[in-house]
């Protein structure tokens, strides 16, 4: 490749909190098409605007996260335009004085390293109206006008579609994790505008920009913005101009689509909004919106990593919020964390997909699971602590008494006991070490089966296959 | 001798004391709103006036608007009724809620007889630009004069004796300067100490809720309930309240008056002036140290160019929630474009689009700095010299007009000073946000001319105390249309 890609990236993220940015109408994400409408949300005249408290706390919570300088003066101004999806005519966000500027991000790089991104600005506004548009009408839900939304925009400094992918996937565990938003690309509450531009290496000047709308995914991220750098890198190198345009990702042949050529940027004529004063954010506002924010992805997964998790291990279980908060629950409890996370990862995800149930309908409570992983750790073995995780589920009892239903007890793992139990099956069956000295190694298996039958099961397979190796070597 | 032709205070006497009704009252002023001949009204709301005022017969002593009748311009929401704000763009609208002063006055048990027409959308001051044509000034029998505006209707329902109290708005001089050319008190308090939550907005930075009254003591009284915090509007301000008539007898010895020199230079009416000096000397005989300040001509002659480019553009923003698709009059279209060109097209008058295209003008990234944001800083500038002055005096004491109420078709040379400073000085208090009342000074051949005082932010309870002395004065306390009399000055 001759050419550099230079990626920048705005985020919106809608936040959850309980009322909108500037209304009183909940912000619950209802089903039903304008059912959650304040009055200002449809701009009826002497309508005004008041500031979400809860939103400036998620921006603050959020704009700490991303290492930047917080403005201690909170302004909007108004964002004009005409268009069916925006009530007022104007949008209120922060065009002037962003609540967060210039912090930055760490990322992964492609090769293994790390890099920082910059980021230039954050800053709060409300959301528009959904459209459904259909042959000769289209249907407007209000449900969506005056969502709080948090936009991130990134300095330049992305360079590949795996860069671009994990950017936004940090910026998502930030949000998530300090319950700003769900996160959701593909519900929209978190949205992704990408703008790439390539320019032959050593170049300092930016080539023609190019925009990619509404991505629905991390992994499409990756995928659309792959596609692009080839697309414009082909086109430059055959001599020929990158347009100045939108356009979008089309999942299905992996390419990116025209969506409009761009003309002239629209002036969107900012000015101060006047029914907002300026609000002072006091230091122990401010202080206090950073002290309480809920502990955020990367410290989750160092304290994992510190307990003894592997990286993967934490990194499936901080993949959902609510499974990392289930895990945590049952991990003051339990005597081994890696334990637990096995029994999180292997055991209770396989029962949600089997099931097709999220963490929140998950039957077993975390302390339940948190004895049951105790139980591997006091020498019951993983199969029968399995076997009471489902007996607890299917039948909805405790550990306890699925324990005592199954009739499951501790295994022996004393050594003596063990070797006179190999011993005897050893004694009783020449054949088969006759089998494995000839390099049949199911004859191992049969045995550790003649010994575990012998014993009625109480004995520990895995201390029996180690006995049971040693005296083979022996005979 | 009607109760109508009384002040609030003694209307109340008179509820309080069973000699009339509430319905009684709202009869009344329905049946003169019903006689107006001055095109003060959009609405008369005879079915709702009656059956709320008929709920009213347990008199509250302690509430001296308890059956008092009212008129609202109608640019203040109200629910289940149709509000247009005189403008042709929100016709057949009917609100879902009631402006936080409406709610107000409902709750104090104030009965509303009728919606008033203004200049359309708020956006004039002559009263000749509303959906229903001119309204007329109640002085002028003969309909050959301007009665003022935006807050025409009200103007005339106060003057013509219909309510002794009219809701108005005051964005440059909307309800202070028709007060002057209809011989009422028009007070305007600090922006922030009137909720504008339900007010229709037409430059939110510079609208202010303000109201007309016959007296000092009365409009005293009217903001005694109007004031107050209001979560719903978060500019208004948490100051407490205060009991703005408790002062007002207390006269204006030691109190400093300043007179704006370029203001008085550039009024050509001798009569006002001899008038004005006549109360300057009065006043001083009161104890009041009166001085000749100089503002600055420069900021002065600036004042209407910057309000002008202030108000157009936060205009023109404010009211692009007028599309058709939410509320008023939809005439379809091919497009949402279309539907929002159709419904703008038809819905506003041609001034109203010559505003919107000057404040679009003045927003546009070319011309921001040299139009809006110039007009920011001389704001800044205008209002920094206006506080200046009131650091070393109690208040700021000019002629609110510069001449009594005009013939239509007379023209002004819109460059003079007297255009410029004498006819549009009063949106100092809009700039500064301070409070300001118009109190009327004398009758010239019959027309009524007024003085304006504007005081410190907050300190309301201060202005209403020299109103008042000034209105002791002139002796035209109660003045109106009806009740014309001879000042004594």
């Amino acid at each position: 490749m001759n050419f550099e890609a230079i990626i920048g990236l705005e985020i919106h993220v809608e936040m959850k909190t309980k009322s909108k940015m500037f209304s009183a109408a909940p912000n619950s994400f209802s089903r039903t098409p304008n059912s959650e409408v304040a009055l200002l949300d449809m701009a009826y005249p002497g309508t005004m605007p008041v500031v979400n408290k809860q939103a400036v706390i998620n921006a603050i919570r959020v704009a700490n996260a991303l290492h930047m300088t917080i403005d201690h003066e909170l302004r909007f101004d108004r964002k004009n335009y005409f268009y069916s999806d925006l009530p007022k005519g104007f949008q209120i966000t922060q065009q002037f004085r962003p609540i967060g500027s210039n912090g930055y991000l760490e990322i992964k790089t492609r090769e293994g390293g790390t890099k920082r991104v910059e980021i230039e600005r954050i800053h709060m506004e409300e959301d528009t109206c959904k459209q459904l548009h259909l042959l000769d009408y289209t249907l407007l839900d209000y449900n969506r006008a005056g969502v709080p939304l948090v936009e991130i925009v990134s300095r330049p400094d992305i360079r590949n579609g795996t860069e671009a992918m994990r950017y936004v996937e940090a910026i998502r565990n930030i949000v998530v994790y300090s319950l700003t938003s769900d996160g959701k690309m593909e519900e929209g509450s978190l949205r992704c505008d990408v703008n790439v531009s390539l320019r032959p290496y050593g170049q300092k000047a930016f080539g023609t920009k190019v925009e990619i709308k509404n991505i629905n995914s991390l992994k499409n991220i990756e995928a659309a913005l792959d596609y692009e750098i080839l697309r414009q890198n082909s086109l430059l190198l055959s001599g020929q101009k990158v347009q100045q345009e939108t356009r979008r990702f089309d999942e299905a042949t992996g390419r990116t689509v025209l969506m409009r050529v761009k003309t002239d940027a629209v002036d969107y004529k900012y000015f101060p909004e006047p029914n907002i004063v300026p609000i002072r954010l006091s230091d122990e506002f401010v202080q206090n919106a950073i002290d309480t924010c809920p502990e955020l992805y990367d410290a989750k997964k160092a304290k994992y990593l510190a307990k003894g998790l592997s990286e993967t291990d934490a990194e499936i279980i901080l993949s959902d919020l609510a499974m990392a908060t289930y895990f945590e629950k049952g991990l003051s409890l339990v005597k081994n964390p890696k334990g637990l996370a096995n029994f999180v990862i292997v055991e209770v995800n396989g029962y949600l997909n089997k099931n097709g149930i999220s963490i929140n309908e998950f039957g077993l409570s975390a302390e339940n699971l948190a004895k049951i992983a105790n139980l591997q750790e006091e020498g019951f073995t993983h199969k029968q602590c399995a076997d009471i995780f489902n007996h607890c589920l299917a039948n909805n009892v405790t550990p306890e008494e699925a324990q005592k239903a199954l009739n499951i007890q501790k295994q022996v793992v004393d050594e003596g006991a063990v070797l006179e139990a190999v011993t005897a099956v050893l004694d009783a069956n020449p054949q088969s070490i006759a089998d494995f000295k000839n390099g049949k190694d199911r004859a191992k298996g049969f045995l550790v089966g003649q010994v575990m039958k012998a014993s009625k099961g109480k004995l520990n397979p895995a201390a029996v296959a180690k006995v049971l190796e040693e005296e083979l070597k022996k005979r | 001798m009607s109760y109508l032709d009384l002040s609030i205070s003694e209307l109340h006497e008179a509820l309080v004391a069973k000699k009339v009704t509430p319905l009684e009252l709202a009869q009344e002023a329905l049946a003169r709103a019903k006689a107006d001949n001055n095109n003060a009204f959009e609405l008369i709301l005879e079915d709702e006036a009656l059956a709320f005022a008929s709920t009213l017969t347990e008199p509250e002593a302690d509430n001296p608007f308890w059956g008092i009748p009212f008129v609202a311009k109608d640019n203040f929401s109200t629910k289940g009724i149709e509000t247009t704000a005189s403008s042709n763009v929100l016709k057949g609208y009917v609100p879902l809620f009631d402006a936080a002063v409406i709610e107000r006055l409902k709750a104090k048990k104030a009965v509303l007889i009728a919606k008033a027409t203004m200049d359309e959308l708020a956006m004039g001051g002559t009263g000749t630009t509303g959906h229903k044509g001119i309204t007329y000034n109640p002085w002028d029998p003969k309909h050959t004069r301007l009665c003022g505006g935006s807050s025409c209707g009200s103007a005339v329902s106060v003057a013509a004796n219909i309510v002794p109290f009219s809701l108005g708005s005051d964005t440059g001089d909307s309800v202070r300067k028709p007060a002057s050319l209809n011989g009422l008190v028009g007070m305007k308090p600090t922006w922030g100490r009137i909720s504008r939550y339900g007010l229709f907005p037409f430059a939110p930075s510079l609208d202010h809720v303000a109201y007309f009254t016959r007296s000092v003591k009365d409009s005293a009284l009217a903001l005694n309930l109007l004031a107050g915090r209001d979560e719903r509007d978060a500019t208004s301000s948490l100051r407490p309240v205060e009991a703005y008539e408790s002062s007002l007898e207390e006269g204006v010895k030691g109190k400093k008056f300043a007179v704006i020199k370029e203001i008085i230079d550039s009024t050509s009416d001798k009569e006002v002036l001899a008038k004005f000096n006549a109360s300057l000397e009065a006043l001083k005989k009161e104890g009041a140290e009166v001085e000749i300040v100089s503002f600055g001509e420069r900021l002065l002659e600036s004042i209407y160019a910057t309000y002008f480019v202030i108000s157009c553009a936060e205009a023109t923003s404010n009211d692009a929630n007028l599309d058709g698709i939410k509320f008023g009059p939809y005439y379809g279209g091919k497009s949402y474009q279309e539907v929002m060109m159709n419904a703008r097209t038809k819905g506003f008058s041609k001034l109203i689009k010559r505003r919107f295209v000057i404040g679009s003008f003045s927003l546009m990234a070319e011309n921001q700095d040299e139009l809006f944001r110039r007009a920011q800083r001389a704001r800044s500038l205008i209002v920094s010299r206006t506080n200046e002055i009131l650091a070393d005096f109690d208040y700021i004491y000019v002629p609110a007009a510069p001449s009594v109420a005009r013939e239509f078709g007379a023209t002004s040379d819109k460059l003079s000073n007297e255009y410029l400073i004498a006819d549009n000085h009063l949106a100092l208090g809009n700039f500064a946000g301070l409070p300001s009342i118009t109190v009327p000074l004398f009758l010239e051949n019959g027309l009524p001319v007024g003085v304006n005082l504007m005081g410190r932010a907050f300190e309301e309870k201060s202005l209403f105390q020299g109103a008042r002395a000034i209105e002791k004065i002139t002796g035209l306390e109660n003045l109106s249309a009806v009740n014309k009399k001879e000042g004594t000055l």
